[in-house]
């Protein structure tokens, strides 16, 4: 698919379809015609990341809605919630009206939303899913190759860690939740720099490899007498054990060359506390770090959680925390809407737009590293005071590697949000049909932002 | 089994039959069970709601031992629970009888139909199926339970083993809690690709430190051999005597082989040999059987067809709840000898736990997870409105509680009802600050007592549970209430229904908070839970949200006065006198002993054991020991529950 590196074409002076000339960059030089794959026939990586805020944001039945755009497909008006990304609109797609369908369960305040959306299916019980959720699905896809097969990050700054990746619907991922972690995982002890020359085997590795086998003999024996519950969970212990090795398996290959990796230093300590301007400084240090750790090929798949479901965000100083606020505020009758959580919710998605801001800042073949990934972002709720579980705001943004036709407003009123989840997986490659159970199972990705 | 669902049917034809107004597949009753789960026993299985056994042609508002019905339904005591009636109610409850407090609405007949359906069938089957039934067929072990190991747990066993002076350093993963306790939630558990990484580098840590030069001596059992026979001998005797320990029994030969294998030849030189034990090492300490407590059951062989849980679980049940660590050498010798099958060998080792300085490690682990303390790792405050909250303070105020505890209950061995209403403690110089007394002593912690107008009457008004059960800027009536009758009543509170109206809740900024809850008062899908949920709340309001003493608040006196269940009170001191006679606390507790030892709730079949053990509790002045023992004694305390799919030949499947 992807033509050789064609030592006459940089002779012609001619990359990625335009003239050069001295002094350009030497990744450039290294980039196919098409710019899209690196020249030693190895395609640019394509990465998945899910982003996750809490509360929604504003569209009240009053009609006052501050987040829907009027205008449907390709350009779109920025709203005053969608402010945060106005510069970056045409890589982001935005889903409106489409809605989690709880079939008979009770909507779980804060959590059916979500749920459905990585499920597929409304939860039965607060806390937990009924089935995997689907991050999970696109990393068995994508990222075998990596070391990480998913690097999972909560910069919610919460009392507990944050984490909506489960593959039993029981155990939810253990994220990252400073930028301190975060750095020590990807470039901590075992990071190997692509980009080194003198790369050479980690004897050491070969040893561990042999303590995971002599761990892993022991799974006939202590599977043969276990009931149906304590099997998926010592079938998710060995699941773990198999991402180990293939770690190690990783780590005793030459890594390929990856120009915009440049391994960052370490960051400093974050002041402490969870006012939405601390957990947005913590979003963005997190998001760099993150985009180097992707450049770096480090993990191609992410899920990152900017605040919780019933958010215990505020504003510094305030005594009422953002959830409450959402609860407690009247609507404004001249105004429509609550101008106090709208205020939040605009805050609340400054992190979303920094967030985008890091991945779009690393330069990767013709364009970004954002470019070159697709990030489905969601809350819990649609309009937070009622705990609606209709119109619950999604977008897709970054470019899935041109697999994303980005830019759109997408306005689908009652369609089930298991749409967008399974777009979003068919976009990045994911071998998978269809998603979701009852009401929810759909075959039907939203076409039109399909390229 | 499926002989009960059959006859289950035919009494739902018959009764829908009669009713002849609702078209219902029987199938639905399944449906209707999920609603129930989903939407009802938030409410009704606790004291928000009268319980709903036996609700179909009941009386409506007839339950007696339920004090809080509205009005409205009292007034329409006359009718009966009709299926049809039911089916009218569900529809808008709130539109049928107005003024009635139920919140969920069922809106979708079938789902609705569904619903009446599985109500018919509540408290009307005789004791549902007997779990404790001879399970036949199992001849061999089954494994009935894969619990996570926890932190503390973790901690301790690697501090035991191999020295308190190793160095444990890694992020362990999430725990979570259910039913209350993160034991019942850990046995939910397995372990996430990024958790076995930070286990999997943990393990060749501790490995390398164990088998480092200082300490080598130690930790092998044998000078290094000067032959082959000798190496493999002292190299089986080491992963033996580890392997026991970590696995809390003893290894099979695979388990064994495969660790052996790792270690190379004499001839490749004594490091070759080390480095050998220390991957062998590292191999135990990643193993699942370490990392998980692996429970078995095997055939009972003086009972034919029961089964009864091994030696070697019984121990580690026995070592974590009295030490919160795995067993020790002699828990293991007891285990192998079949001592802890009959009463005296068990009383002895439940006498030798329960005697030790380290008990007091197991009941603080027990009260750490029960009163959820690991909430202060992550506690925020907002900084400008409680300039003196740290992580110090944090941390000083979990200590507080915990050595309060300890303090009260196993050195004075007091009774347990006293911590509501005790004003002993202990104190260091940066909880003096935030209490505004002095610190003299020169020691790091003193007992005290606190004098009667501090109003800081027993456990619930120390900073501890008043900080962490707030928000970071504000108290929080509500969740104090909440949280005081999850953890001390077994009694959970719902979610607010999703569809809640918060239109009459106004946006309070001036005045006190009860203010703001009146609102809740006034709105029928909020009074059920919050009439319950607040006051307590409200009598510790001279407490803001980082626990201290105040009497205005935005310029107003705060009134601490409150209701519940129809008993008036005032302040931390009427709340303290009002939960120490309440007699659900006592029987929460033995519920909780049992459901964090066990790692899950006790089922129907425990509940005999469960009433003798609180009565005696009662008898005893109520001393946690005391109970600690008399359960931990009981054969039904090791009580088997085969999970569904364990151990099944064909035939056992075939027949559940």
């Amino acid at each position: 698919m992807t033509k050789k590196f064609s030592r006459r074409s940089i002779l012609r002076g001619t990359v990625g379809g335009a003239a050069v000339g001295v002094g350009l960059p030497l990744l450039d030089l290294f980039l196919n015609d098409n710019a899209t794959a690196l020249a030693s026939g190895a395609a640019t990586p394509v990465r998945f990341g899910t982003y996750f805020w809490g509360l929604g944001l504003t569209d009240t039945p009053a009609g006052g809605t501050r987040w829907v755009p009027q205008k449907q497909g390709p350009g779109y008006e920025i709203t005053p919630e969608l402010v945060a990304f106005e510069s970056l609109k045409d890589k982001v797609s935005v889903f409106s009206g489409f809605r989690a369908i709880p079939e008979g369960r009770a909507n779980l305040v804060h959590w059916s939303g979500h749920a459905s959306i990585l499920s597929g299916v409304a939860p039965t019980a607060s806390g937990s899913f009924d089935d995997a959720s689907f991050d999970t699905k696109v990393a068995d896809a994508l990222g075998g190759a990596t070391r990480y097969r998913t690097v999972d990050i909560d910069a919610s700054l919460s009392r507990a860690p944050v984490s909506y990746s489960t593959r039993s619907g029981k155990t939810f991922a253990s994220p990252e939740v400073n930028p301190l972690g975060l750095y020590t995982r990807l470039f901590g002890a075992g990071f190997q720099d692509p980009n080194s020359d003198n790369w050479q085997p980690d004897p050491a590795l070969m040893l561990r490899q042999s303590v995971l086998s002599a761990v892993k003999e022991q799974r006939q024996a202590l599977m043969s007498q276990v009931g149906q519950a304590d099997r998926i969970k010592l079938d998710q212990y060995f699941t773990s054990v198999r991402d180990a090795e293939n770690q190690l398996a990783v780590q005793l290959q030459k890594p390929e060359r990856r120009e915009a990796c440049s391994p960052p230093s370490k960051p400093d300590e974050l002041p402490r506390g969870a006012s939405v301007d601390v957990v947005n400084a913590n979003t963005r240090m997190m998001a760099k770090l993150l985009a180097m750790g992707l450049a770096c090929d480090q993990t191609r798949v992410f899920n990152f959680v900017h605040t919780s479901g019933a958010s215990e965000t505020y504003m510094a100083g305030h005594s009422k925390i953002y959830h409450q606020i959402t609860h407690d505020e009247p609507t404004d009758a001249k105004l429509g809407y609550q101008p106090e959580t709208s205020r939040l919710a605009e805050q609340v998605m400054e992190g979303f737009g920094a967030f985008l801001e890091e991945l779009n800042a690393i330069p990767e073949g013709a364009g970004t590293l954002l470019d070159n990934t697709l990030v489905m972002a969601f809350s819990d709720t649609g309009y937070a005071k009622i705990h609606s579980i209709d119109n619950i705001p999604m977008f897709l943004a970054g470019g899935a590697g041109g697999a994303h036709r980005a830019g759109q407003h997408i306005h689908l009123p009652g369609e089930p949000v298991t749409r967008v989840s399974l777009t979003a997986m068919q976009l990045v490659g994911a071998p998978v049909g269809d998603f979701g159970q009852g009401s929810m199972k759909t075959a039907r990705p939203v076409s039109e932002v399909m390229a | 089994m499926k002989q009960v669902r059959y006859k289950l049917r035919q009494r739902l034809a018959f009764g829908l039959t009669l009713a002849c107004a609702l078209p219902v597949a029987a199938d639905s009753v399944d449906k209707g069970a999920e609603i129930y789960r989903s939407a009802c026993k938030g409410c009704h299985e606790v004291s928000i709601a009268p319980s709903l056994e036996g609700v179909v042609g009941r009386r409506v508002a007839s339950v007696t031992n339920f004090a809080d019905y509205s009005e409205a339904l009292q007034a329409n005591s006359d009718k009966h629970w009709t299926p049809e009636e039911l089916n009218r109610f569900l529809e808008a409850p709130r539109d049928y009888i107005p003024g009635t407090l139920m919140m969920q609405t069922v809106p979708d007949p079938q789902e609705r139909a569904a619903l009446i359906a599985y109500l018919t069938t509540l408290g009307t089957e005789p004791a549902a199926l007997d779990i404790t039934a001879p399970v036949s067929g199992i001849d061999q072990p089954v494994t009935v339970a894969v619990r996570r190991l926890n932190e503390s747990q973790y901690r301790n066993t690697i501090s035991d083993i191999f020295g308190a002076d190793i160095e444990v350093k890694a992020r362990f993963e999430p725990e979570r809690r259910e039913e209350g306790l993160q034991a019942v939630g850990n046995s939910d558990l397995s372990m996430t690709s990024a958790g076995f990484e930070q286990y999997f580098g943990l393990a060749q840590r501790i490995a390398a430190q164990a088998l480092d030069e200082t300490r080598r001596e130690t930790t092998v059992p044998c000078s290094v051999p000067a032959n082959e026979a000798a190496a493999r001998a002292c190299a089986a005797d080491f992963v033996n005597g580890y392997g026991e320990q970590l696995f809390r029994r003893p290894l099979s030969e695979q388990e064994r082989n495969s660790r052996l294998a790792l270690v190379p030849e004499v001839s490749a030189g004594e490091d070759a040999f080390h480095q050998g034990l220390e991957l062998a090492l590292t191999s135990l300490l990643a193993a699942p059987e370490f990392l998980f407590r692996v429970e078995t059951a095997e055939p009972d062989p003086d009972n034919e067809g029961h089964l009864r849980l091994d030696g070697y679980s019984r121990a580690a049940r026995l070592s974590f709840l009295f030490w919160n660590t795995a067993p020790d050498e002699e828990l293991l010798r007891a285990a192998a000898s079949g001592e802890l099958f009959n009463a005296a060998g068990l009383e002895n080792q439940v006498q030798r736990l329960a005697g030790s300085p380290r008990f007091e490690q197991g009941v603080r682990a027990f009260f750490y997870d029960l009163m959820q303390l690991d909430g202060f790792d992550n506690l925020i405050k907002d900084p400008e409105i409680y300039p003196k909250f740290n992580q110090v303070v944090a941390d000083s105020s979990r200590e507080q509680m915990l050595k309060t505890l300890v303090g009260l209950l196993v050195t004075d061995d007091r009774d347990y009802r006293d911590i509501f209403v005790s004003n002993d403690t202990y104190i260091n110089r940066s909880l003096a600050a935030v209490y505004k007394v002095p610190y003299t002593s020169d020691a790091d912690w003193t007992e005290y007592t606190f004098p009667d107008e501090l109003e800081r009457t027993g456990l619930l008004s120390q900073i501890g549970f008043l900080s962490l059960f707030a928000h970071p800027g504000t108290s929080s009536p509500t969740r104090r209430g909440i949280k005081l009758h999850e953890i001390f009543m077994c009694e959970p509170t719902p979610d607010p229904p999703a569809d809640v109206d918060f239109s009459k809740v106004k946006d309070s900024k001036a005045g006190t908070v009860r203010g703001r809850l009146l609102d809740h008062m006034e709105n029928t899908g909020c009074v059920a839970c919050h009439r319950r949920s607040d006051p307590p709340g409200l009598a510790l309001e001279h407490f803001d949200g980082l626990g201290q003493l105040r009497k205005f608040e935005n310029g107003q006196l705060i009134d601490v006065s409150a209701t519940l269940n129809g008993a008036d009170f005032v302040g931390a001191s009427g709340l303290g006198e009002l939960l120490h006679d309440d007699e659900r606390i006592p029987a929460c507790l033995v519920r909780n002993v049992y459901a964090y030892s066990a790692g899950r709730v006790p089922d129907e079949a425990l509940s005999p054991f469960l009433s003798s053990s609180v009565a005696a509790f009662a008898e005893d002045g109520y001393r946690l020991p005391g109970l600690m023992q008399r359960m931990a004694v009981s054969e039904d305390f090791f009580h088997v529950v085969v999970p569904s799919g364990a151990g099944a030949s064909d035939q056992v499947a075939a027949s559940q």
